[in-house]
């Protein structure tokens, strides 16, 4: 965070915002240093043999325990990194200036409003990217610990915090903010809108993401409980009649839990939802997944639409700050 | 002192958003000669704001053009002197330098700040108004602008700091030459500074000219009531049978008056005063 190597509308927002720069600077290295404690805390306490060369923490380990819980706020922090990042570009960094009329002191200089506003976007970019990947960097060493290394991570946290698409989230939060900020010019405002925008946006691409690529199907006859192959991610499982055709377990239930004397389950509610299935001529099962290949082709898709939104977000704020400013 | 125009304005009007509310400027038409301390005066809500900012290149205008130089060689001091409250004055003006290389003149603007009573240690938000002003004022002249914009520049100073800062910057703007359009409702820091005049009033230009041939144009009269045509009559004020007047003359002035060439004030005064009333 050397001010003096930095030029021009550069040094002036780095000096601007150094504390908040140190404070960033602080909670990355903190929260390095916490998950590098953990881990050398957990080595303390010798794993459990269970068998097969399985082996398993011991419950006595408390280094363990804490490193999952602070792997739990870690990865729900990086998760927060997008919206934290696009409320502080659309609040302070460019609602502010509009707010509190230090954009007629910023914009009556020699450079271009384009320079000084690509000025100040550069700089946060670059903060929060090298944020990003200091706290993915603390992501992974936790995270080597949590699950066996070389499989895809499905589940939300690493799914963001080992991929790529959050560098994206990133550039879309700060893209937002530009625009957002200008648009509402309030400092407070702004900084909620753009981080609801951000939120919706992490909500609506968590919600559909898995429905992007159509998913790989696997079926087998009735019997023991089909799994999804490798370490793909099962999205569906179910019935198959012998024509082929899905069928809703539901139906079978529902008979077995209607008739009298098999509450609860037991013997008699699996012999009437055998005969059921039986009847109605189920012969397979099916399971719908995604394959490991789809991990990366997934966070492709998404990096791609953030980062279309991103292009889209930053060229509407130049356009915003040119239509404003001559 | 060139006569090229260092301010234009053609057919210039500015509305802002939002229902009900009018044209801030209308129909503004002028040409400011380079080289002129011109005074910017008018009523609130006349529009001298708006012109600045208009001419700072900080707005767009809703229809004609304004004609100013480019952002490089221009400085605009806005009326409530806007500074980053958490940089310190040595910083502000660090920023003056990283924001205008090549031109800023680093000795100017500590000169300005210098017998402000404050350390350049000292952070933005711990300055008082006046403080502030000066500090303002540093940078806008650090940056060596052709044209000089400010808006109610002197209002926060106590007298002794205002007639330091306008000797600074009437000797500055002597020695390079620069224009300065300033905003005041101080009519005493006006007078004798000023080489031009522009007055405003609901959004429109009343006068526009140098001083000395505005007073040359205008004479005050005391002396019986009579029919004053055929000058126009500014303003005029009768007390039992005498009169006072100021009128722009056609012709020289003959009658049983007793004539003599209106000061700034005189002048400002009672054009400020008929426009008050008139329809804008």
């Amino acid at each position: 965070m050397s001010a003096l190597a930095l030029k021009g509308p550069y040094w002036v927002t780095v000096r601007q915002y150094r504390r908040t720069l140190w404070l960033t600077g602080a909670l990355v290295l903190l929260t390095l240093a916490v998950i590098g404690g953990l881990r050398i805390w957990d080595l303390q306490t010798p794993d459990v043999y269970l068998q097969d060369g399985y082996s398993a923490p011991s419950d006595e380990n408390r280094g363990f325990r804490t490193l999952t819980l602070a792997m739990d706020y870690l990865g729900l922090g990086i998760l927060f990194v997008p919206l934290l990042a696009g409320a502080f570009v659309a609040g302070p960094l460019v609602a502010r200036e509009f707010e509190s009329g230090t954009y007629k002191v910023s914009l009556t200089q020699s450079l271009s409003p384009a320079t000084w506003l690509r000025a100040k976007l550069l700089t946060a970019t670059a903060v929060a990217l090298l944020a990003t990947v200091a706290l993915m960097g603390a992501f992974r060493i936790g995270w080597s610990r949590m699950a066996p290394s070389g499989y895809p991570s499905w589940d939300p946290h690493p799914y963001a915090a080992t991929g790529i698409v959050h560098f994206a989230y990133v550039l879309a939060a700060v893209a937002v903010g530009a625009l957002l900020g200008q648009l509402i010019r309030r400092t407070l405002v702004a900084m909620s809108a753009t981080g609801l925008v951000m939120g919706v946006a992490l909500l609506v691409m968590g919600a559909y993401r898995w429905s992007i690529l159509p998913v790989k199907t696997v079926t087998a006859p009735a019997g023991p409980s089909l799994w999804a192959p490798g370490h793909g991610l099962v999205m569906e499982t179910g019935l198959l009649t012998s024509s082929g055709t899905r069928f809703d377990r539901m139906i079978c239930w529902e008979e077995a839990s209607r008739t009298p004397g098999t509450d609860g389950g037991g013997d008699l509610w699996s012999k009437i939802e055998a005969q059921c299935l039986a009847r109605n001529d189920v012969t397979g099962q099916y399971v719908d997944y995604h394959p490991e290949s789809h991990f990366w082709s997934t966070q492709l898709i998404e990096t791609g639409v953030l980062l279309a939104l991103a292009v889209l977000a930053a060229f509407a704020a130049f356009r915003v700050l040119r239509a404003r400013h001559p | 002192m060139t006569e090229d125009p260092a301010l234009t304005a053609e057919g210039l009007g500015k509305k802002y958003g939002g229902r009900g509310r009018g044209w801030a400027l209308r129909g503004c038409d002028f040409a400011l000669p380079a080289g002129r301390i011109c005074a910017l005066v008018g009523p609130n809500g006349a529009g001298k704001s708006t012109l600045l900012a208009l001419a700072a290149g900080l707005l767009r205008p809703t229809e004609g053009t304004i004609g100013a130089p480019a952002r490089e060689h221009l400085a605009y001091v806005a009326q409530d002197k806007p500074l980053h409250p958490r940089l310190s004055v040595a910083d502000t003006l660090r920023m003056g330098r990283e924001l205008n290389p090549g031109r800023w003149d680093s000795a100017l603007a500590k000169r300005v700040v210098e017998g402000g009573g404050f350390s350049s240690d000292t952070l933005v938000r711990h300055l008082s108004g006046g403080q502030r002003t000066r500090v303002a004022l540093a940078l806008a002249l650090g940056k060596r602008p052709g044209l000089l914009l400010l808006d109610e520049p002197m209002a926060d100073l106590d007298p002794l700091a205002r007639h330091q800062l306008m000797g600074v910057l009437m000797a500055d703007a002597a020695e390079h030459g620069t224009t300065v359009v300033m905003s005041s409702h101080i009519l005493t820091e006006l007078e004798g500074a000023c080489d031009h005049l522009l007055l405003l009033h609901g959004g429109r230009v009343r006068l526009d000219g140098a001083v000395d041939e505005l007073l040359a144009a205008h004479t005050l009269l005391t002396g019986p009531v009579a029919d004053l045509a055929p000058h126009t009559v500014v303003e005029s004020r009768a007390t039992g049978r005498q009169l006072t007047a100021l009128i722009r003359h056609e012709g020289p002035v003959e009658g049983p008056w007793e004539t003599s060439e209106p000061s700034l004030e005189d002048l400002l005064l009672a054009h400020l005063r008929t426009t008050e009333g008139a329809p804008a």
